[in-house]
């Protein structure tokens, strides 16, 4: 009796995934020296997966120009593609994007396009990769961060260089001094604008700035096809992000300068399995690719019942704003394994929420003596398994249409 | 909420529209590149459009459920002005002497905002009932700070020690949420190092004994700065014992700590026939309880009796104070408490520059010679 309920669970299970998508298989080349947005060799060689990106919804943000424009924001097609050396990995990306924004000159209020690549540090327990977008408490992720900067971010180093800050005009060069001073000053701009981070969750992203992330990036657009390309090369294993069975967690985060994007203001995939040469395990792809089958509909009745009076979501804005998480895009940004577990366990990943102030009698969660985050939701756990299906099910289903 | 916390008061009555404090905290912090357009401390002709250009509708702050509201990000050529500069160059290249001389001093760009833009413009009908005062405006230092709430990086802080509130420029990425969610648009974005960058209430200076820039710059000794918690120091005596200095647009929920006193002695109106018009006053009451909140009835209404009380009886702290007779009188720093505080933290503490003005409650006054010498 025991092996055929044994046997009716794996059939259940077997049904209830079907893998497509989000796993891109690297493409072993020579090096990876020289490979820039538009080389031959992706040209050539590149096997571009179909990855749609979402925007994301979580937080609520305070511009209020940029909420009107991202209102109604569809989600985009990107493609992925990897390459590896042996040594390093490349993903390269191209996403489609009407105006080319790139950041010049003396602005307040405009953004340039950019993009992220986000890698998981561990990706050798797939059910329990890091929150998406932001990784999680003793869940870290290496972020990598480009944009399209016109001119050279001038940052004060800290190599005492003060003379070089100070305006033009406040200096007493004159004529050909000046036209020197400005060279100077212009030599000091950081070119181009890219960025590696670490981060353990919302307001943990810290920029690694003492020269341990040895990476690269380049991004460029092409008019013809208004697309950008994108392209991030680490190396394989670094104290940041290793792969796991040869086998990487990445995710792609793309912003549109002209909706005024930046920070959470952006489109963003769910995780994808990034497959290196040799790598034969399923359980990321499988992770990834999972889809639950529950039913729909009942799940949208429970998540009405259980879940709507605190989590908003399109066609479910009866809670209050800022009281948790919004949900409209989670099931194209989630996995299904991290639903569930936020259902069963809301401790294991505690979003922080977005502003801190924002409504005092909303925490979103609690902090004991020891520092540990405690979410105000409760476990759902006292729910059937199926109900948990369901349920997930219907979540899979809350995300954002695709545009044309 | 930080352990204490450091205030100015700003006297209204007193302010000459002069721009010496602008000018103090110009050359002082915001002569660096990219922040040309920056004014950290600006001073505004009010009823105007003020600094950046209509900045009171521009959004942010919180609702009186305290909710952080949606706000506008200004733009530098519309809004803040972008800094002109004339044709030097061409002005000591040209030869002045042929027939068609270029004339002189040229902006670089046409100008169409800037700092002081509408200055002394006022409003009403000249000479009826036009009426303007100004208005010097830095950074508020609030209690409940917009600018910390808008981060999404925890890269604005509130110093536990004296609620100084700063941007780690580390941490900082430049999204500009808080210029969105500060309601007096005092974070200004630096656009060569894509950082946020804002007034620090010249911390640097206070825990070395000196004033702000600005305070100690002013020629009308209009500022006062102390610690709230103070009760000797007269930011403490003029916003929590006679209740006269108000913080600027309460409304908006961020818990001001740069206070006002309300401009309170306004000359008459004048009728049609040019006769005054007895007891009437050019600055509406309206105005100033819009900006002041409603509690600006109560602090006119004892700042008169006070004048009053000292026209009969020769006596009145609150007028006392307001006066300023002595310049040191003006400001109660507490070098000592910083003293402590770095000690606290393992840091070394920085040296007193100038102890004219230290005499905060952590301060005894024998620690200092100067009170020596007056003891």
């Amino acid at each position: 009796m025991k092996r055929v309920v044994t046997i009716a669970a794996a059939l259940s299970l077997a049904a209830s995934f079907s893998i497509a998508g989000n796993v891109v298989t690297a493409v072993k080349v020579k090096s990876l020296k020289h490979l820039k947005c538009g080389s031959k060799l992706i040209r050539k060689y590149a096997k571009f997966q179909k990855v749609v990106v979402y925007p994301q919804t979580t937080v609520h943000l305070n511009d209020k120009k940029a909420n009107e424009l991202n209102k109604d924001a569809k989600a985009k097609v990107v493609e992925v593609a990897a390459f590896t050396d042996g040594k390093n990995v490349a993903i390269v990306t191209r996403w489609p994007d009407k105006t080319k924004d790139v950041y010049k000159g003396y602005k307040s209020d405009i953004y340039p396009d950019g993009f992220a690549v986000q890698f998981a540090s561990d990706a050798s327990k797939p059910e329990k990769l890091p929150y998406i977008g932001m990784g999680s408490d003793g869940r870290p992720v290496a972020i990598y961060l480009r944009k399209a900067y016109g001119q050279g971010v001038y940052e004060p180093n800290g190599n005492g260089d003060v003379a070089h800050q100070v305006n033009e005009h406040n200096t007493n060069n004159f004529g050909k001094n000046l036209k020197k001073f400005k060279k100077e000053v212009k030599k000091l701009g950081v070119r181009p604008y890219q960025k590696a981070f670490v981060s353990e969750g919302f307001r943990s992203m810290t920029e690694i700035k003492d020269d341990s992330a040895n990476y690269r990036t380049d991004m460029h657009y092409v008019k013809k096809y208004h697309k950008w390309g994108g392209m991030v090369v680490r190396p394989i294993k670094d104290a940041y992000a290793k792969p796991a069975k040869n086998e990487f967690a990445v995710a792609i985060a793309v912003w549109d300068g002209k909706e005024l994007q930046r920070d959470g203001l952006k489109r963003l995939s769910s995780w994808i399995a990034v497959k290196l040469p040799g790598a034969k395990n399923k359980a990321l792809e499988k992770v990834v690719s999972e889809r639950v089958g529950g039913d729909v509909k009942k799940g949208k009745e429970l998540a009405m019942t259980n879940c709507a009076s605190c989590h908003r979501w399109k066609g479910a804005e009866m809670a209050p704003m800022y009281m948790a998480p919004d949900l409209s895009n989670i099931g194209g940004q989630a996995t299904a394994a991290y639903i569930k577990e936020s259902i069963v366990d809301p401790n294991a990943v505690v979003v922080p929420g977005y502003n801190r102030n924002s409504h005092p009698n909303f925490a979103w969660y609690t902090v004991d003596d020891k520092g540990h985050r405690t979410s105000a939701m409760p476990p759902f756990n006292y729910l059937k398994p199926q109900e948990i299906n369901d349920l997930v099910a219907y979540m899979q289903t809350l995300k954002a249409e695709v545009e044309k | 909420m930080s352990k204490r916390q450091l205030a100015m008061v700003m006297d209204l009555n007193k302010c000459i529209g002069c721009q010496t404090c602008t000018v103090a905290c110009k050359t002082q912090w915001t002569n660096r590149n990219g922040r040309e357009y920056m004014y950290w401390n600006n001073v505004e002709t009010y009823p105007g459009d003020g600094y950046p250009k209509k900045w009171m509708e521009l959004g942010g702050g919180f609702d009186a459920a305290g909710d952080l509201q949606p706000g506008i990000i200004p733009n530098i050529e519309a809004d803040y002005g972008v800094p002109w500069d004339y044709n030097y160059e061409s002005l000591a290249e040209q030869n002045l002497l042929s027939d068609k001389p270029e004339p002189g001093f040229r902006p670089d760009q046409s100008p169409t905002w800037g700092p002081n833009w509408d200055e002394d413009q006022g409003d009403g009908n000249f000479p009826m009932d036009n009426y303007f005062f100004y208005l010097p405006r830095i950074c508020n230092h609030c209690s409940n700070p917009g600018c910390l709430s808008a981060c999404p990086r925890d890269a604005i802080f509130k110093r536990e020690e004296d609620g100084v509130v700063l941007v780690d420029l580390d941490r900082c990425q430049g999204y500009r949420y808080c210029i969105a969610g500060c309601p007096y648009k005092k974070i200004y974005f630096n656009p060569k190092i894509s950082k946020s960058e804002k007034c620090i209430l010249c911390f640097p200076r206070i825990e070395q004994g000196l004033p702000p820039a600005c305070a100690q710059s002013c020629v009308g000794r209009i500022r006062f700065v102390g610690f709230l918690d103070d009760e000797e120091s007269q930011v403490y005596k003029l916003v929590h014992k006679y209740k006269v200095a108000l913080p600027l647009r309460p409304d908006y929920g961020t818990q001001p700590n740069v206070y006002y006193v309300p401009p309170v002695d306004t000359p008459p109106k004048f009728d049609e026939n040019g006769k005054i018009i007895e007891g009437s006053d050019r600055i509406p009451m309206e105005e100033l309880e819009k900006l002041f909140g409603p509690a600006v009835h109560d602090a006119i209404k004892t700042i008169k009796a006070e004048r009053e009380k000292r026209k009969k009886t020769g006596e009145s702290e609150l007028m006392d104070i307001l006066i300023a007779y002595q310049h040191q009188d003006m400001f109660r720093l507490d070098h000592n408490y910083y003293v402590e505080v770095a000690k606290k933290k393992g840091m070394k503490p920085l040296p007193l520059v100038d102890e004219r003005y230290v005499a905060g409650k952590h301060t005894k006054p024998s620690s200092i010679s100067h009170f020596k010498v007056h003891a």
